[in-house]
């Protein structure tokens, strides 16, 4: 009944007592377990309501939390077997936030394990399945996160963001996902995979509800030495600032399609819808160019990310070791506890990730390896950097089709690797703010465009999509199903 | 060109092992990387660029003082401890009786 609704539009009805908080939290509750067994997007969904009253926007407005987020006396896995009985016993700084706000968590999200993937096909629960089509995947890490807000059961959700983690399932589930500065927002209590990288992030179904989040927990935070100086700015009074004459940047390499291979009716049609929104945005009012860059330097996002992520992911883990928490095997000394919990307790794909760690960080291997990708990490973040002295914002599709098929779909690092389906590492790589919303639908399937401005700019990346939200007439869609 | 053994040695170093297919899927996986890798150091004057470990310069990030305080109690340390003995986490012997 107030299934799919925006925040403001429950802030209405709770405002004008046409329900109650406990009413909300009970049908968003009810939806999350009725589709549970079909996009499985919950490692837990709480019973009880909770709640305090406060004068938030968010009072009583329902949402969940990735499972990687620290929460007191709540189950949380990140949806890996080493922590499958893992109780925090204190909270994320976010969640901290949205209690006092009032906002009601109704349950912890699946993800791929540790955070560690992008197909939320890795989960040791099982894989996370894609509203618009069971058979294909919604995207990873904040797999759950995106099902759940593209199926209508909260109006937002909170991610991570480490490579693209909730900017590209946000593209695939056909919502909005944005990923502040870094550190806007505090990290504190969130399971940190590369702390260089890892941002937190916000899934929504429009851009006003991502800028009203984003006001709520946006701050310095003591327990997090990373945050910014607060920005007083309210992000969601100024969505409706004026754009004209702001200038976008779409890059050449990136958008044409003689550039790819291997070109598939889906990749044609996102390209070609690309163009026509580009013409969309010009109407608006904005100025928008096509740069060029060198495309060995794009070509390269892909392995300095993996270089930098997996050295920073190896390190991070080490505390996961079966002795201060996690399932406990028999073991006769303490070595042989942590190997076989570890051995245990990670799934494949981690521990291929963290021997690759291992191996970039070894002495003889880390001028070429870990400082190489280093390198290759500023040449790319000052490049960008250079065309926001000109630009206000890149404009680019953030994936090249909608959702891959679940068949067929490995986390192995390969070959084929595009460029289009990796760029969104960008932001991470410089902290930039970045958002994700639904621009065209191909074969049934929705497709994101992602707008990237300069860092400490959320204002604007905001102002910016919403804007060009009134344009892909595909704002607060989510996908009804049985 | 890196081997299997070396792999194990790694997953070893790391606390953990791995069935045989999956040393094969990660030399397989190793391959391909090492050679992206060659690709990005063949990138123009790389060497003279400084290596980027943070996205940007924050003024604002601050060590503070240390505060001495209470944040968790011993019960909450140990809550999710599966041994505890003495209000600690109790572990399999460190050393051997005959020491």
């Amino acid at each position: 009944m107030y299934k799919a609704k925006s925040i403001k539009e429950l802030r209405k009805l709770l405002d004008d007592k046409k329900v109650t908080k406990e009413e909300l939290f009970e049908e968003s509750t009810s939806l999350a377990k009725k589709y549970q067994e079909d996009y499985n997007s919950f490692v837990t969904i709480l019973d009880k309501f909770k709640s305090k009253d406060s004068d938030s926007i968010l009072d009583g407005i329902p949402y969940s939390l990735k499972d990687s987020f620290s929460t007191s006396n709540i189950l949380t896995t990140a949806s890996s077997n080493i922590l499958k009985d893992y109780i925090p016993v204190y909270d994320a700084t976010v969640y901290k936030k949205l209690k006092k706000a009032g906002a009601t968590l109704i349950g912890k999200t699946t993800l791929d394990e540790l955070a560690m993937g992008g197909t939320g096909t890795t989960a040791a629960t099982g894989i996370v399945r894609n509203p618009y089509d069971k058979e294909r995947l919604i995207g990873g890490s904040s797999a759950g996160a995106a099902s759940s807000v593209a199926l209508g059961i909260t109006p937002f959700a909170i991610g991570s963001d480490t490579g693209d983690s909730v900017r590209k399932p946000a593209s695939h589930g056909g919502i909005v996902g944005f990923k502040p500065t870094y550190g806007r927002i505090s990290r504190y209590g969130l399971f940190a995979f590369a702390s260089s990288l890892d941002h937190v992030g916000i899934l929504t179904r429009n851009v006003e509800d991502a800028a009203i989040v984003t006001d709520v927990l946006k701050g310095k935070d003591e327990n997090d030495m990373t945050t910014l100086k607060t920005d007083r700015t309210e992000y969601a009074s100024h969505l409706e600032d004026s754009i004209k004459g702001k200038k976008l940047f779409y890059i050449k390499e990136i958008c044409n399609l003689e550039e790819y291979p291997k070109q598939s009716t889906e990749l044609k049609e996102t390209l070609s819808d690309f163009k026509i929104l580009l013409d969309k945005c010009r109407e608006l009012g904005f100025i928008v160019e096509e740069v060029s860059i060198d495309k060995k330097l794009l070509e390269a996002i892909y392995p300095t990310y993996m270089t930098i992520s997996c050295a920073e992911a190896t390190s991070n883990n080490s505390n996961l070791t079966g002795i201060q928490f996690g399932p406990r095997p028999k073991a006769d000394n303490v070595d042989d506890l942590m190997f076989k919990a570890r051995t245990k307790g990670f799934s494949e794909l981690i521990k291929r990730r963290f021997i690759l760690g291992s191996y970039i960080l070894q002495k003889e291997n880390q001028e070429k390896l870990f400082l190489n990708a280093g390198r290759v990490r500023r040449i790319i973040v000052d490049k960008i950097n250079k065309l926001f002295e000109e630009y206000d914002a890149m404009i680019l599709p953030a994936s090249g089709g909608p959702a891959p098929k679940i068949e067929g779909t490995t986390e192995e690092v390969t070959d084929d690797e595009v460029v289009l389906e990796n760029h969104l590492a960008i932001a991470n790589f410089g902290g930039m703010p970045s958002i994700t919303i639904p621009f065209t639908i191909v074969n049934g399937l929705p497709v994101g465009v992602n707008i990237t401005c300069k860092a400490k700019e959320d204002c604007k990346t905001l102002n910016i999509a919403h804007e060009i939200e009134k344009v892909t007439g595909l704002k607060d869609i989510y996908k009804e199903v049985d | 060109m890196i081997k299997k053994e070396d792999l194990k040695r790694y997953a070893n170093l790391l606390m953990f092992d791995m069935d045989e297919d999956e040393y094969d899927t990660l030399e397989k996986e190793f391959k391909t990387i090492l050679k992206q890798m060659d690709h990005i150091a063949e990138i123009k004057d790389i060497e003279k660029v400084e290596p980027m470990t943070f996205p940007f310069l924050n003024d604002d990030a601050t060590l503070r003082e240390d505060e001495v305080g209470a944040y968790l109690t011993v019960g909450e340390v140990l809550d999710n401890a599966k041994e505890e003995v003495d209000d600690q986490v109790k572990v399999p012997k460190v050393v051997d009786e005959d020491v």
